[in-house]
């Protein structure tokens, strides 16, 4: 295992409208790793996606994010994202009046490395629409307006494919829902996999998203806490027996006052036949 | 075969159409000069900084000119209207001190019968005295007080705190009809919610307009106090003559921090009313105003409740329904200033106009910059009952905030046949279909209302379907 | 010439408060402006040649007009009351007729002008008759087109503003039954210009009859200095079945005034016109557009997109004028306004008047900001709020280019473009829509 981690995320803790929704995690990814983020709805996982980008809406109270050697934890969300950092939108917003071409010409700008010019950003964008499938003529349209579920991925794996992050966590909570949108994401990582050897952290409750892709490391999340970590045998264990015996752990947790701890929240988990594995 | 033809007939405000003598009433001499606003004030044996500002106002009134955007009231000469009109008894806690005919009047409107039933409180008002005024003991022991203005403007306890409120939330100088107010106002209630203090049941005043050719001025000013809750209910009405009569009331409401004030009006004047009636109400941080507006009667309307929202998250939103049949150009709306962080406002109107009658829409939205996060929606629907008559919408918006959200939608339009076709192909007559559909149309208006006025106004746009023509 | 003030500009048809003060407009014009600058007409010989009066145009609709109508007396209480003067008491305050309603003025003038049924008399432009007079007066004598039944035709008027000098051009068209006429203006200030900063004006007064049949595509492009009034002013009457569409783009100019005033006096006819505006700095941008449906049939729709950046002011005044007798029309407003920044100040006041039953009327205003969501959708992407801001002017920008309908146009927008948005290459924005 690498010594420096990507991505170091300690004791972090986050509120909404004063009601704290994560509790205490900690998360860490090293470079080139791909790390499955799993649970029930309503976990809090897209939520841990957004308060590591930096989404105001959610308050951070506790911890630290420090990613690439850098402490993220105070930085505005564009600054992360020029740091390395990307986020797929579950559900990516619509932007009437701002032409794509014109926005994703616009993220390259604000990174003077990645900046490229007029035929080669053409061109660039180009390729990508060709791998994904995706016809060309959407670049001329209002970000988002009127796209479908599936055209609305395609733009966010553009958006990763062309602004090339050292770490891309990819929400795709509901997209088992949508075997377009599945189709499209798989393509989206293998291609990312291929030409930018960046880590991934993939956020989903559905483990179908999962059957291609080498997975590191496996970590589980129940009302707002990490109740687990492991390899990928958890992911068939999980396919198996689904997310109720954490739940009680995190039951647990919650009942202990807000005091818990990871080993805490551990407690309580039948372990079953796997060995708990938790890294500190 | 006959063509059938329907319609929907005006709406029946025969109920409210019955005169009383006016034998036994001191009147005042029509017209407007200082000295009938001087002899008002010495009735009144008002303090002497009320004269000044009457007489203030009668300065300001003379000085104004007749507003040129609205309804012409060419119609309405000043000379011929009485301004003061004392009914022959003094103000009664008890039904049965008010003189017969009176008391029969407020009988047949429903008053006492609704005071029994479900009212914590109700002030009458006839002509230009209070004639009735009367609270649970509930009420009063929880230290709210109701009373006529002008009671409690003798009383030392409150002069200093109306003479702090009075006609600051409408100054004289808004527009020539709050200066006639200022200059002439008599009657009207006082009401005071202190902080904490949640009444659970609805104070009401009924104002009615007897005389011929007299104006009714009164002034309801009600401050309820942070934390606090009050449903306060207004009603109107006067029998039709053939001259001008004007009501130019003013309503002051103060609303607190965290306190809600649910504000339900039903005018109901008669054909020949000029209905120049302005309310106002300042809301602070959390608070919250309801106004609820029905607009039926009168030759000429002019309504807009106004809501101020001063405090950060105060909240205002405001019901109507306007019905105007033939010979009415009633226009109403509302008015609304976003003055604060995260206020919220909601608008949403019904009018519909029949025989020639007009309404308008009018509103205005106003978001100042300190008004970041701002969210109004208004929504404005228009329904034509027929070919001849007229409806206007004026919604006019000026935001200098950002962060904010302001959405407007109106439409305006007639009875959809295939709506009609739909309902008939069920079995339901044309005649039921059409009552059905503008039912349906009033129904989010009536709802809001108190029970007994809700079944007023299906009485009111009581659907009189007739038979053949031609 | 001396500072001279146009007053009850742009007016409203039915007014409304007046502490709004969104009634009208005043119009500034500045001082000592010599009558000076470049007016271009590039038009086919033919439609110089088959030029006709405007007033001829109108006048053979009038003589149709009235010899269809009804002998019918209309006996309809407004009617009535427009011709007595409304309710009014007499010596013993008595109100005669209760059943006839009492008329705000402007129902009283509609009334009368219902009654009248006089095209020529009724005729309005959208600034008004005061704006429409200096127009006139500035341009001298109006250029008319004037097309041939069933042919196209295509225009294009270029007014150039110069530092201290003002120039208008007044054009008269009258577009033949079954034509069809693209007409472009162009309003701006070129490299020529001089001193940026110097007060100019420049204008436009436009009357158009269009003929039965008839599609009139007009598109008015502005792209003027920050120190440059603009004065757009425009009057249509629609003969059965005509077709206008308008596209107002209004992007540069320290004071734009857009003026719109449709009739759609026979059946069937139809306007569309869409406005795209933006405003920077201190500018300020005035639209009043109504449109009268008196024919039968008719359709309208106003749709209105514009961002207000800087400490820049808006007023959009739209009236859609359902009159009796248009039985079947359809009205329909809507506007979209993006404020980008603090210190806008936006008014608009979308009317709907209307004295018809069988029609439908819709309008629809939202004025809104770049919300939070969208915001960190942006900057997850590393576009910091500065350039998530610019990034919505660009777009108007970008947009404008990509759609003009000259390469003058289209070189206007480029300028303004630098000046405002110098980061923003519209070239390469171009090429991509090329390629």
């Amino acid at each position: 295992m690498p010594t420096t981690p990507l991505l170091s995320v300690t004791g972090l803790t986050a509120a909404v409208d004063e009601k704290e929704i994560l509790h205490n995690i900690d998360l860490t990814v090293a470079p080139g790793e791909t790390h499955v983020l799993m649970g029930p709805n309503g976990a809090g996982k897209s939520t841990l996606g957004h308060v590591i980008m930096g989404d105001p809406v959610y308050t951070q109270t506790a911890g630290t994010i420090t990613f690439d050697g850098e402490d993220v934890t105070e930085l505005s969300p564009d600054k992360r994202s020029r740091a390395g950092l990307f986020l797929s939108f579950q559900a990516p917003v619509e932007i009437p009046g701002v032409p794509l071409s014109s926005f994703l010409r616009a993220t390259l700008a604000a990174r003077p490395d990645r900046a490229l010019k007029g035929k080669e950003f053409r061109r660039r964008v180009k390729e990508l629409c060709a791998e994904l499938d995706m016809d060309p003529s959407y670049l001329n349209r209002e970000l988002g307006v009127g796209f479908s579920g599936g055209e609305k991925k395609k733009v966010e794996m553009l958006q990763l494919l062309l602004l090339q992050p050292k770490l891309a966590i990819l929400d795709e909570t509901d997209s088992g829902l949508d075997v377009d949108a599945l189709s499209v994401v798989s393509r989206g990582m293998d291609l990312y996999r291929k030409t930018c050897d960046g880590s991934l952290i993939i956020i989903t409750h559905n483990t179908r998203i999962l059957e291609h892709v080498d997975v590191d490391r496996v970590h589980v999340m129940v009302q707002g806490r990490m109740v687990r970590e492991d390899n990928a045998s958890l992911i068939p264990w999980i396919d198996e027996n689904g997310f109720e015996s954490f739940e009680q752990g995190a039951e647990d947790a919650a009942d202990a006052d807000g005091q818990a701890s990871g080993a805490g929240a551990l407690d309580g988990i039948d372990a079953g036949d796997l060995s708990a594995v938790v890294e500190r | 075969m006959a063509k059938q033809r329907t319609e929907v007939a005006d709406i029946d405000r025969s109920l409210y159409d019955f005169k009383d003598s006016e034998e036994g009433f001191e009147r005042l001499a029509e017209g407007l000069t200082p000295e009938i606003v001087t002899e008002i004030s010495r009735r009144k044996d008002e303090p002497d900084w009320m004269l000044e500002f009457r007489l203030k106002s009668l300065e300001i009134y003379n000085s104004f000119p007749d507003p040129t955007w609205g309804p012409s009231i060419a119609g309405l000469d000043m000379d011929h209207i009485a301004t003061y009109v004392k009914p022959n008894t003094d103000q009664s806690a008890t039904w049965e001190d008010v003189p017969d005919d009176i008391k029969n009047t407020f009988e047949r409107l429903g008053i006492p019968e609704a005071e029994r039933s479900y009212l914590a409180g109700v002030g009458a008002q006839y002509d230009s005295e209070l004639v009735y005024h009367n609270m649970q003991d509930t009420a009063s022991k929880m230290g709210i007080v109701y009373s006529g203005i002008e009671e409690a403007l003798h009383e030392p306890r409150w002069e200093a705190l109306i003479r702090e409120k009075f006609m600051t939330l409408i100054p004289p100088t808004d527009h020539k009809f709050a200066a006639l107010h200022g200059a002439v106002w008599s009657g009207g209630s006082f009401v005071y919610v202190p902080a904490g203090t949640k009444l659970d049941f609805p104070l009401q005043s009924y104002f009615r307009l007897n005389a011929k050719g007299a104006g009714q001025f009164e002034h309801t000013l009600i401050i309820v106090e942070d934390d606090a809750d009050l449903h306060f209910i207004e009603g109107c009405s006067a029998p039709k003559y053939n001259v001008a009569n004007l009501h130019a009331g003013a309503v002051e409401l103060f609303v607190g921090k965290r306190a809600h004030l649910r504000y339900s009006t039903i005018e109901n004047w008669s054909k020949n009313m000029y209905n120049l009636n302005t309310k106002r109400a300042r809301v602070e941080e959390d608070g919250e105003i309801e106004w609820i507006s029905g607009s039926f009667g009168s030759h000429v309307g002019y309504l807009y409740p106004m809501s101020v929202l001063t405090g950060r998250r105060a909240r205002s939103s405001f019901t109507g329904i306007t019905f105007a049949g033939a010979g009415q150009n009633l226009d109403t709306g509302t008015k609304v200033v976003m003055a604060a962080p995260d206020t919220r406002a909601t608008v949403e109107t019904k009018g519909i106009s029949k025989g020639g009658g007009i309404q308008t829409f009018r509103s205005s939205i106003v978001v100042t910059p300190a008004a970041e996060g701002a969210q109004a929606t208004v929504s404005c629907q228009s329904l034509m009952l027929d070919d001849e008559s007229r409806s206007d919408t004026i919604p006019a918006m000026d935001v200098r905030a950002k962060n904010v959200d302001i959405g407007h939608e109106a439409t305006i339009g007639r009875i959809g046949d295939d709506k009609v076709f739909y309902l008939m192909s069920r079995g339901i007559s044309e005649e039921e279909a059409r009552a059905m559909i503008v039912n349906g149309f009033a129904n989010p208006v009536a709802k809001e209302l108190p029970l007994e006025y809700a079944v007023e106004m299906n009485n009111l746009i009581k659907l009189e379907m007739e038979g053949a023509i031609g | 010439m001396d500072a001279l003030t146009i007053r009850n500009a742009s007016a409203m048809p039915a007014p409304t408060w007046g502490w709004l003060k969104m009634n009208n407009a005043e119009v500034a014009i500045p001082a000592g402006l010599a009558p000076a600058g470049a007016v271009d007409v590039d038009a086919p010989q033919e439609l110089f040649d088959n030029a006709r009066p405007f007033e001829v145009a109108v006048a053979e609709m009038q003589e149709r007009v009235d010899a269809a109508r009804g002998e019918a007396a209309d006996d309809r209480a407004c009617l009535r009351a427009a011709k007595t003067g409304g309710t009014h008491a007499d010596a013993d305050g008595d109100l005669g007729d209760l059943d006839v309603p009492a008329l705000s003025r402007y129902q009283e003038r509609a009334c009368r002008e219902e009654a009248e049924g006089d095209i020529a008399r009724a005729f309005e432009t959208g600034m008004g008759h005061d704006a429409r007079s200096y127009l006139n007066f500035l341009a001298g004598e109006p250029v008319a087109l004037g097309t041939t039944e069933g042919e196209r035709a295509r225009a294009v008027v270029r007014v150039e503003g110069e530092e201290r000098a003002a120039a208008a051009v007044a054009l008269d068209v009258v577009a033949a039954p079954d034509s069809e006429l693209d007409l472009v203006i162009e309003l701006d200030g070129t490299d020529d210009f001089g001193d940026a900063d110097a007060a100019a004006l420049i204008g436009s007064e436009l009357r158009v009859f269009a003929g039965a049949r008839s599609r009139v595509n007009v598109t008015v492009y502005v792209c003027a200095l920050p120190a440059t009034v603009v004065l757009d002013d425009e009057g249509y009457v629609l003969d059965e079945g005509a077709r206008l569409t308008v596209r107002h783009v209004v992007l540069g100019g320290g004071t734009t005034y857009t003026g719109l005033a449709a009739d759609l006096r026979a059946d069937g006819a139809r306007a569309d016109i869409d406005t795209s505006y933006l405003a920077t700095g201190t500018e300020s941008r005035d639209f009043a557009y109504t449109v009268r449906h008196r024919g039968r049939k008719t359709v309208s729709n106003i749709l209105a997109n514009g961002v207000l950046a800087g400490t820049s002011k808006k007023v959009l005044r739209g009236t859609i004028d359902l009159v009796h007798g248009c039985k079947g029309s359809e009205g329909t407003e809507r506007e979209t306004v993006l404020i980008a920044s603090e210190g806008v100040d936006n008014k608009t006041v979308p009317t709907i008047l209307c004295d018809e039953d069988d029609v439908a009327g819709n309008h629809g205003a939202t004025i809104g900001h770049v919300r939070p969501d969208q915001l960190f959708y942006m900057r997850s992407r590393g576009v910091s709020p500065e350039a998530a801001e610019a990034l919505f002017l660009t777009a108007k920008l970008e947009d404008a280019a990509l759609t003009a309908p000259t390469e003058g146009a289209r070189a206007a927008v480029a300028r303004l473009a630098e000046r405002i948005a110098p980061d923003f290459d519209i070239d390469e924005a171009d090429e991509e829509e090329a390629a």
